[in-house]
């Protein structure tokens, strides 16, 4: 133990000393300030703070390094013009990119990866992780592990259609409304009223009681549940918009509707529709597992993360960590869509410092 | 005795303080550690017994199952709290007793004539409402015909179907006129739905206002919500130890877990039995296990392809493993099955019919039989039905697999279950509270022209039986019959029966409970607040 | 300002055009789903003549339309009804739970709202810093657990680990202000953990993308501080998608919090309406449905009253 506590603040010294040389001033602080944090840390919370500190340390340097590498390898083999782009991108918008990428690929690629399948029972119910079950088995003593790589598939395809469908629908009404403006944008407005003034779990609940639970079923009433929400901002966006001197010019010029939003309004909306987005697919994220709440999510056995949370979820109270892993994948994955979407809606904005 | 035996009658003697042993099990490990059998019992009375049962105190009850739609009328109870309610600020004729036994409530007692087809039933004279007006017979037959009659919409009508005529004889005297022999009958009237109510001038109920005889009356509540009761001092019964209650609905099992950790309440009707041993584990907490007569079934329509062939249903009771269900579904807190509705806590039960094991071999040299290989079959369940019903399912479908049987787990909407799936499609999962005794269960549930025949099978033999049992007041005769019902349910029967269900529920540690545990409904048979008291 | 007026006047005709029809959309929503209020009440205990018995008492044999506009006329005139399964008046069944629902929501939004805008000003001033990132971070992970999730973790630490609060939100009518505060705020707090990230990522958003406009550049040539171009210049520009958020969120604080309630066992309307629909009980789904959807209109024409007095462009629309 006194060798780690040793070695630890010897390794911090010598780095920040190192750093002050060659005069990296941001670096320096970064490392010196976490040197004066461990000495606190390490009167107070003795060696276990310090580990817990390495741990932490490791896990963000690991994740800078991976993010680091996977930016080099998108610029590689992206297009000149993507490639100078991707080079501008912050270390978090290439991490974000990194998880999407892996989920995808666990998604695509599920049953290659997974070592056992989503329904396949192979042990005791919670069974602890060994090396044929990396992270354990849950309440049917089915392997973790492989139920969150088909979760990725599963939840995560669900959702994303979902979500685009709600962008779809409510945006291109949004667009339309602001555009047209009138009887119309009265009409859509009332329609996004009465579906919006329904609660969601409720809408839900009534929709899919009468319609069935069929995959596309969810999928369809999730967008319609959404889509009023996306409406609302593009149209208070785009009629933000609308009332400009330069649309009141393209219309004098007799620009049509579709020219006006393709050319005018979209590219000066788009960054508050694509931080929406990332939000919405979190929430999409949510009400699925809401409704599996009310016995309305997908089929079983099929695995699907919000589920696998509540499924567990009074597990918690006594500390055992098997609710948390799927509740983590989600969020892993909606901050990583959100470094994306902060990087993009960064560059759209048209800011050029950093 | 070794030190290492001192050891142990020490722990168990710890245990049956904490109620964790019941007092079977602690006569079977003390004298299986050297102990005599008188020792044992008077160790048992100074360990479990050390506290008399004292008064007072607000007893605060989490309950795990309650509507804001629930009413008071008894003919709609339908939600636990309505039911624990009932057991509480209302009275029945009969009791079930802590040992499984048939007591006296409102009804001091009562006798058959020999054909059992005519109960006479004498209410106890002390017996007063709430409202301070005594219990009269007029009441109980008012209460009764609540149920009865062609404009009743009580969900218990059919339980009083072959009930010709019920009579007042004076002011404390009641007879029940059958159309055929019922031997049940003072068992019957325990069902939940049979609560006493004053009766109106007109001989309707009055249920609206929450009078009733019970041992407590409500002073407050809102449905859905929570009801706070305090003790009705003219009470005919023994018990009633704490001065007020507290009844709150608590769906989440979550929520009634931290409720009892935090001490927010000093009961909950239901332990979430994924977490039942961890909460072990907390010495402020006792958690009960009792088993009861409440099964998880799975019906098949015998009149419906592929389920009208005998060995295909046969093959499906031998396609599931109800070790594993048992162990990792119900966590070990349950009875194994053996595809008859007929529970060991129930009377009668019949000990000595071989237990139906899990065989994939034989189940598919039946389907090969059937000309049924490679078998396909749809499985309805929901979330609601019971704790872990979808996970079951789930894994029933796994074990099938290895007798070449595909079952599609259909997880259908919570929210309308019995009216939608039940009894409508040809194979679903069922939860079934507990009845007292086999000829309910059977006259329910299995009868050819029961309205809820759930699996449609139809065989005289077993109808001829129930009704010669019915009306058989040799017990033994009796119990031959039940065997013999048994036996054609288990091999002719349409209905996969994996286990009876415990009673999982917990107290705090100052909570003092008697040595048995009625096995009628979760909470002493939903009687927690007039059984039990605090020792502190 | 009088054009203002005659929008709202405008808008609240608008508004009871839509609660006609969210009305209609239920009942018939209620009419379609399998099972009528006699099966739901009577559950495992409905044989064919208890349940004919119920609806014949029910007058649910009569066809839907009559039905729907014998409800629709009494409701016009104030009366919404009786519970088809309690036989008690509509308005006692719900209106305490709504006061509750309106309680909570107001001790959540006092917290959030102004918590969330100012950390959207503050992200957006210090935007890509490591405190923009770790705010970032948190809030999203806040709102990426499933609410009844966080609802468990707070009861977790601060109820079980620490007793702090209590676990269960249950009321009574004698508490005082402090002690009703004391006993709600674990459901608040879960509340604003859930809403406030989805408010500070639009005021973030939402600034950020006016800071490259050249009259934010204007003031920044000419030295105005960053927390005074923000401030002064990019926010009053900003405040229309703002508004909305912030009116989004408020309308699922009132009305999106079942789970929430389930969790913390606090009698709120949600848990009614949803006890209500599983019962079939249609006056009670409607006049819940109706609460909601006033609330949520109401407050749609607040933000969008809101976004034209801060563009005052939109004023006259050309």
């Amino acid at each position: 133990m006194a060798t780690f506590v040793f070695g630890y603040y010897a390794a911090l010294i010598i780095a920040s000393v190192i750093l002050a040389y060659v005069d990296y001033k941001k670096w320096f602080l970064m490392v010196f300030s976490l040197l004066l944090v461990s000495f606190v840390a390490g009167i107070v919370g003795g060696a276990g703070a310090l580990e817990v500190i390495t741990i932490f340390v490791a896990v963000l340097a690991t994740a800078a390094a991976v993010s680091y590498a996977f930016k080099f390898f998108l610029v590689l083999i992206a297009k000149p013009n993507l490639a100078k782009e991707l080079k501008t991108a912050p270390l978090t918008a290439a991490f974000g990119m990194f998880v999407i990428f892996t989920y995808a690929v666990a998604g695509i690629f599920a049953p290659l990866i997974a070592p056992h399948g989503q329904a396949e029972v192979i042990s005791g119910a919670f069974a602890p992780p060994d090396a044929n079950m990396l992270l354990g088995a849950d309440q049917l003593g089915r392997d973790i592990f492989s139920r969150i790589i088909y979760g990725a598939r599963n939840t995560v395809g669900l959702a994303l259609i979902a979500t685009l469908g709600a962008f779809f629908l409510g945006a291109l009404a949004g667009l339309l409304a602001a555009v047209k403006g009138g009887w119309f944008d009265q009409f859509m407005g009332r329609v996004a009223d009465v579906i919006m003034s329904i609660p969601s779990l409720i809408f839900a609940l009534l929709m899919l009681s009468i319609l069935g639970t069929s995959t596309w079923v969810i999928v369809v009433v999730v967008a319609v549940i959404y889509s009023p929400r996306v409406f609302r901002l593009t149209r208070a966006v785009a009629g933000n918009i609308v009332v400009m001197d330069y649309i009141e010019a393209a219309k004098l010029r007799g620009e049509g509707d579709w020219y006006l939003i393709r050319r005018e309004i979209l590219p000066n909306s788009t960054a508050p529709l694509i931080a929406e987005f990332g939000l919405e697919f979190c929430f999409v994220f949510l009400l699925i597992a809401g409704l599996s709440f009310l016995g309305l999510g997908l089929q079983p056995p099929t695995a699907d993360w919000g589920s696998m949370v509540r499924e567990n979820a009074t597990l918690i109270s006594f500390g055992d960590i098997t609710p948390l892993i799927p509740a983590a994948a989600i969020a892993l994955l909606t901050v990583s869509v959100n470094f994306v979407v902060d990087w993009m809606l960064f560059r759209s904005s048209g800011l050029k410092e950093q | 005795m070794t030190k290492k035996d001192n050891d142990l009658i020490r722990r168990i003697a710890e245990g049956a303080k904490k109620g964790q042993i019941s007092r079977r099990d602690f006569m079977s490990y003390s004298t299986a550690a050297g102990m005599t059998a008188a020792g044992a019992s008077s160790l048992w009375a100074t360990s479990a017994h050390a506290q008399d049962a004292k008064r007072g105190g607000t007893f605060r009850w989490g309950i795990h199952d309650g509507n804001t739609g629930d009413t008071h009328d008894p003919g709609t109870y339908v939600t636990r709290t309505m039911i624990f309610l009932a057991h509480t600020h209302r009275s029945y004729l009969t009791m079930i007793n802590g040992d499984g036994s048939l007591g006296p409530d409102l009804a001091d007692s009562w006798e058959a004539n020999e054909t059992a087809s005519e109960w006479t039933f004498a209410i106890n004279p002390n017996a007063s409402f709430h409202s301070g007006r005594k219990v009269t017979a007029n009441d109980v037959v008012a209460s009764f015909n609540h149920h009865r009659g062609d404009d009743s919409t009580s969900a218990a009508k059919a339980l009083l179907s072959d009930v010709e005529d019920i009579v007042a004889d004076g002011d404390t005297t009641v007879k029940f006129i059958l159309t055929g022999g019922n031997a049940d009958l003072p068992w019957l009237m325990t069902d939940y739905h049979f609560a006493i109510c004053p009766a109106n001038d007109d001989g309707t109920i009055d249920w609206q206002s929450g009078d009733g005889s019970g041992p407590y009356k409500i002073d407050s509540g809102e449905f859905g919500v929570q009801f706070s009761l305090s003790r009705h001092e003219g009470w005919h019964g023994e018990g009633a130890y704490f001065d007020k209650v507290e009844m709150l609905t608590l769906n989440d099992p979550n929520a009634r877990q931290t409720a009892l950790v935090t001490g927010d309440v000093d009961a909950v009707s239901q332990v979430d039995v994924k977490t039942m041993a961890l909460l072990q584990r907390d010495p402020n907490i006792q958690v009960f296990n009792v088993p009861s007569a409440g099964a998880i079934t799975l019906p098949m329509f015998c009149d419906t392809a592929p389920f009208d062939n005998v060995d295909v249903r046969n093959a499906l009771k031998l396609s599931i493993d109800r070790d594993e269900v048992i162990e990792k579904i119900m966590f070990g807190a349950a009875t194994k099955g053996n595809d008859f509705h007929h529970s060991p806590a129930q009377p009668y039960w019949p000990d000595d019919i071989p237990q139906r094991e899990y065989d994939p071999d034989q189940a598919k040299s039946l389907l090969k039989k059937a000309g049924a290989e490679g078998l396909t079959v749809n499985l309805s369940t929901a979330d609601s039905v019971s704790a872990g019903a979808v996970d079951m399912a789930v894994l029933y479908a796994e074990h099938a697999k290895a007798a070449g049987i595909t079952i599609n787990v259909v997880r259908e909407p919570n929210d309308g279950y019995y009216s939608d799936v039940w009894l409508k499609k040809p194979f679903c999962l069922v939860s079934w509270g507990a009845r007292p005794t086999p000829d309910v269960m059977y006259t329910l549930a299995y009868k050819a022209d029961a309205a809820w025949n759930e699996s449609h099978w139809q065989n005289e033999r077993f109808n001829e039986l129930l009704l010669q049992a019915k009306a058989e007041l040799d017990d033994s005769l009796r119990a031959e019959m039940y065997r013999e019902m048994a036996m054609l349910a288990r091999n002719d029967g349409g209905t996969v029966i994996p286990f009876f269900n415990n009673f999982v529920y917990g107290a705090r540690g100052n909570v003092g409970t008697p040595d048995n545990l009625a096995a009628s409904w979760e909470s002493d048979g939903g009687r927690a607040a007039s059984r039990w008291w605090f020792t502190d | 300002m009088n054009d203002l007026l005659l929008l709202v006047l405008k808008r609240l005709g608008f508004g009871l055009l839509t609660l006609l029809v969210v009305s209609i959309l239920i009942f018939f929503a209620v009419e379609l789903l399998p099972g009528d209020v006699a099966e739901a009440v009577l559950g495992q205990g409905a044989t064919p003549e208890t349940v004919q018995a119920m609806r014949d008492q029910l007058g649910l044999d009569r066809p839907a339309v009559v039905r729907y506009l014998e409800w629709l006329g009494g409701a016009v005139t104030g009366d919404f009804g009786v519970s088809a399964v309690s036989g008690e008046p509509v308005i006692n069944a719900i209106g305490d739970r709504f006061v509750n629902t309106l309680f909570l929501a107001a001790y959540a939004a006092v917290i959030a709202v102004p918590f969330a805008i100012l950390l959207g000003i503050v992200v957006a001033l210090l935007r890509n810093s490591v405190f923009d990132r770790v705010a970032n971070v948190l809030t999203l992970t806040s709102i990426s657990s499933p609410e009844f999730f966080l609802g468990y973790i707070l009861i977790l630490y601060l109820s079980v680990k620490l007793p702090l609060f209590p676990a269960i939100a249950s009321l009574s009518s004698d508490m005082s202000l402090g002690e009703l505060l004391h006993r709600t705020f674990l459901p608040a707090l879960t509340l604003v953990l859930v809403v406030t990230a989805h408010m500070m990522r639009m005021t973030r958003a939402a600034i950020i993308n006016l800071l490259a406009s050249p009259y934010i550049e204007m003031a920044r040539l000419k030295g105005v501080p960053p927390w005074k171009v923000i401030v002064r210049h990019a926010l009053p520009n900003a405040w229309a998608p703002i508004i909305n958020v912030v009116a989004l969120n408020l309308a699922y604080l009132i009305t999106g919090v079942v789970l929430v309630e389930v969790v913390f066992v606090y009698p709120g309307i949600g848990q009614a309406l949803v006890d209500a629909v599983s019962k079939r009980d249609f006056p009670v789904v409607q006049a819940s449905s109706l609460i909601f959807a006033a609330t949520f209109i109401l407050l749609n024409l607040a933000a969008d009253v809101g976004a034209i007095i801060t563009n005052p462009r939109l004023r006259h629309p050309k």
